[in-house]
């Protein structure tokens, strides 16, 4: 049926075309919608992949214990149907037609949508297909079912429950950049170790980065309700740097600035919710006044790690609408900045192999690198004192600033960098200089070679320090410090080496702090019926 | 039975195929479905009013038989007009894919939308009629008997039921005491399958008396009074073993 002439029925001319509805078609024909704002177009894509999302299926599956073998009862099929026959239980079937589409288009790179089923399309209206045949004539094929496409994150998001820590810990983070660097070391130190999240959680408290840490000790970190006695300011620190690390990459980034600087005074205190420290003073802290300057010096820092948060993927791990323009901002400062250190990639290498006490070197040479620009006085912590940021054990680095600001930095600078380290072993770990910008008022920048890898750390110009220490060596040296300090017990010794950090097993750090036990010889005492090592110099 | 995965073949997206997406009413889908020969179902005119793209469809005139359930036949005819409201594809874009059976296959985009509306007439308000008077029928309900059903619950002297369970109780008769290594390997065969039993399932997998059964049961298993598998027998743990091998060394613990 080739088209008609036009009809010419009043003014208007119109074509005619014949309407089939093909009978033979085994082709179900669907459709996929897209979100206008996607910007989807598939004329570019060159492959495209399409398979059904099975993993509902282990619901509806319910998969018991295998069939005989141990634990397994005669009968409990039967058994279990006629229950659920007598309550009325009914589960729904598993229909692979109704699961979710996965598509991915142009391949690993490329972007990824998932389908899901829109239902009631078919109900009371049918949908058609109408085109175009060769011969000029309408085809109407009917649509079987409608799947709404939605693109999937590639990047790392934080599940509920992390969501809801970091969101308790907002007001302290400076650094939101290193939440999700501290997720991926966690999640590598899952990888090998048992998961830990405490130290994320016990991190996430100090993770102001005002004065977190060893600097300030203006009180007992959290971690001391965790040991069996009363811990000293002195195993605070050590705590905290320890904790700083891993927190490090948790909360730091940028929004702790302003925070770090109430956070420093406020260190100690728990959760705290927002109204807490409205009135407060805080010493070495910078008034608000200031704040918008840290802003800016924060978002640079952040900036340095926006590099690496691509490659992090963390450039959208930024909850607030805030990092964004932080993002941008640092961005923009990132090319003032003419250190290098302030590589994004500082990020990745965090990791520092060895890690020591430190946090604060580290932090510092992770922060270091962004904070070039004038306007954010970085704080250089005593980069010197770092060297390597990592070797220096037992250094206290708190010990050094009473409670600057700064240290927070250098704090910070050593999670993040101890958390860089983590995540890429074999980058360079010597401690980039990196130019914090704590939330105190004034931050001197000394650029400070620390870190050899050249990590800057992005940190938020203020407030981003996170003490944390860089992964704890398990060392005789440390653990006589702690001894020093105060008697302990294995317990609270175990505690301090935990195996996130230390990255041995758990059966690997009893043994060897067995053997340290072992040379030190440390004098007994029982407190509270529990016995307790501790050393006198 | 689930495809893992089939690569889209794209040639059609590649052409950017344009096709429309068509809101068909039921009825009017439900006539398609009858149409014969090639498939044709009317005439579709596409034609230009007043600056304004007026597109109309036209039914065949086979298709407007009605089938409707009940009495009524052919009474009504479907609207044959139907003209098509345009809408723009707008905040969505609109792809069509297809599967078969061993493919998926992307057809092309939606470039238009549109909504096959009847051209009201007296046919249509009929048939719309027809339409409601069906869905308001209730799909149960009640109906008048003539005459009392006195077939069911008879009384009677033995269920037909009951007859056949008391014979097949005869035939069986008691269950008799075979010997107590035979009972023994049953048992363990039947643990080598499951690690509870209820002292009934055992019963009918040995057909032993209860208690002697029971007093096998005591030497070689344990009774778990509650936990998960509440009031079960399992086998004692020398004698448990449930990896291969266990055969002997049921048979060595028995020994023992």
């Amino acid at each position: 049926m080739t088209s008609l002439g036009s009809q010419g029925s009043s003014s208007s001319s119109s074509t005619e075309y014949v309407v089939r509805v093909p009978k033979n078609t085994n082709k179900k024909y669907s459709i996929m919608a897209f979100n206008a704002g996607d910007k989807v177009s598939c004329s570019t894509w060159t492959q495209a992949r399409m398979e059904r999302d099975m993993s509902n299926r282990r619901i509806y599956g319910e998969e018991e214990t295998q069939e005989g073998a141990a634990g397994s009862e005669f009968g409990k099929k039967q058994r279990e149907e006629a229950r659920r026959k007598k309550y009325g239980i009914i589960t729904k079937e598993f229909k692979v037609e109704d699961q979710p589409w996965i598509l991915k288009v142009n391949g690993k790179a490329g972007r990824r949508f998932k389908g899901i089923k829109k239902g009631g399309v078919t109900e009371n209206a049918s949908y058609y297909i109408f085109t175009q045949s060769a011969d000029g004539a309408f085809e109407a094929f009917p649509v079987h079912a409608w799947y709404n496409f939605t693109p999937q994150a590639k990047h790392r998001t934080l599940t509920a429950e992390e969501a809801e820590e970091e969101w308790g810990r907002r007001n302290k983070v400076v650094n939101h950049f290193s939440i999700m660097l501290q997720r991926r070391l966690r999640e590598q130190e899952r990888g090998g170790g048992d998961e830990d999240e405490e130290e994320g959680e016990k991190g996430a408290k100090k993770k102001k980065k005002g004065g977190r840490g060893g600097d300030l000790r203006i009180h007992d970190l959290e971690e001391d309700l965790e040991m069996s006695s009363d811990e000293s300011d002195g195993s605070n620190g050590d705590d905290d740097e320890a904790k700083a690390k891993a927190k490090k990459e948790k909360g730091a980034k940028g929004k702790g600035k302003k925070k770090k600087k109430k956070g420093s005074d406020l260190e100690g205190f728990e959760d705290s919710d927002d109204g807490d420290f409205e009135g407060l003073e805080v010493d070495y802290m910078s008034d608000e006044s200031s704040s918008e300057e840290e802003e800016p010096e924060k978002t640079k820092p952040n900036k340095g790690e926006d590099v690496p948060k691509g490659i992090d993927e963390m450039s959208e791990s930024e909850e607030e609408s805030e990092e964004e323009t932080k993002n941008e901002e640092e961005n923009k400062e990132e090319e003032e900045e003419e250190d290098g250190k302030k590589t994004p990639v500082q990020v990745e290498k965090k990791k520092k192999k060895d890690s020591s006490g430190e946090s604060d070197s580290s932090e510092d040479s992770d922060i270091e690198g962004e904070a070039a620009s004038a306007l954010f006085m970085v704080k250089k912590r005593t980069p010197p004192k770092r060297g390597g940021g990592r070797g220096s054990a037992g250094s206290s680095r708190t010990g050094s600033r009473p409670g600057t600001p700064s240290i927070d930095n250098a704090a910070t600078s050593n999670t993040l960098r101890a958390a860089a380290s983590k995540l890429e072993q074999g980058k360079r770990q010597t401690t980039v200089p990196s130019s914090e910008t704590p939330a105190a008022k004034r931050l001197k920048m000394e650029p400070s070679p620390q870190s050899s890898s050249g990590k800057s750390t992005p940190q938020p110009a203020s407030g981003k320090s996170t003490p944390s220490a860089s992964d704890v060596l398990l060392t005789e040296d440390a653990v006589r410090r702690y001894l020093i300090r105060k008697p302990m017990t294995t317990k609270d010794l175990l505690k301090k080496f935990q195996t996130k950090r230390t990255g041995l097993s758990s059966e690997q750090t009893v043994n060897v702090l067995a053997q340290i036990l072992k040379r030190l010889n440390p004098e007994r005492k029982n407190i509270n019926d529990k016995m307790h090592f501790y050393l006198t110099e | 039975m689930s495809d893992k995965g089939h690569d889209v073949d794209l040639t059609r997206a590649k052409q950017n195929t344009g096709v429309w997406l068509v809101k068909v009413p039921k009825y009017l889908s439900q006539q398609w479905a009858k149409a014969s020969g090639r498939g044709e179902v009317g005439k579709l005119k596409i034609g230009k009013a007043q600056g304004k793209t007026v597109v109309s469809f036209n039914l065949n005139e086979e298709l407007t038989v009605v089938d409707c359930s009940g009495e009524k036949i052919s009474s009504v005819r479907s609207p044959r007009e139907h003209p098509f409201t345009m809408q723009t594809v707008g905040g969505q874009t609109l792809a069509v894919f297809t599967e078969s059976s061993d493919k998926i296959a992307l057809e092309g985009m939606v470039v238009q939308r549109a909504e096959c509306r009847p051209a009201v007439s007296e046919s249509y308000m009929k048939l719309k009629k027809l339409q409601i008077e069906e869905s308001t029928k209730p799909l149960r309900f009640s109906q008048r008997l003539e005459k009392a059903i006195t077939t069911n619950y008879k009384p009677v002297s033995n269920h037909s039921h009951n007859l056949e369970y008391e014979k097949r109780k005869k035939e069986e008769g008691k269950r008799a005491r075979a010997d107590k290594q035979k009972v023994l390997e049953m048992l363990f065969s039947a643990f080598e399958k499951h690690q509870f039993y209820n002292i009934r399932d055992l019963v009918d997998i040995t057909k032993q008396p209860v208690i002697y059964l029971k007093e096998i049961l005591r030497e070689i298993g344990v009774y778990n009074s509650r936990g998960p598998h509440k009031s079960t027998w399992e086998l004692k743990p020398e004698y448990r073993h449930y990896q291969e091998g266990q055969e002997e060394e049921k048979e060595a613990a028995k020994m023992e």
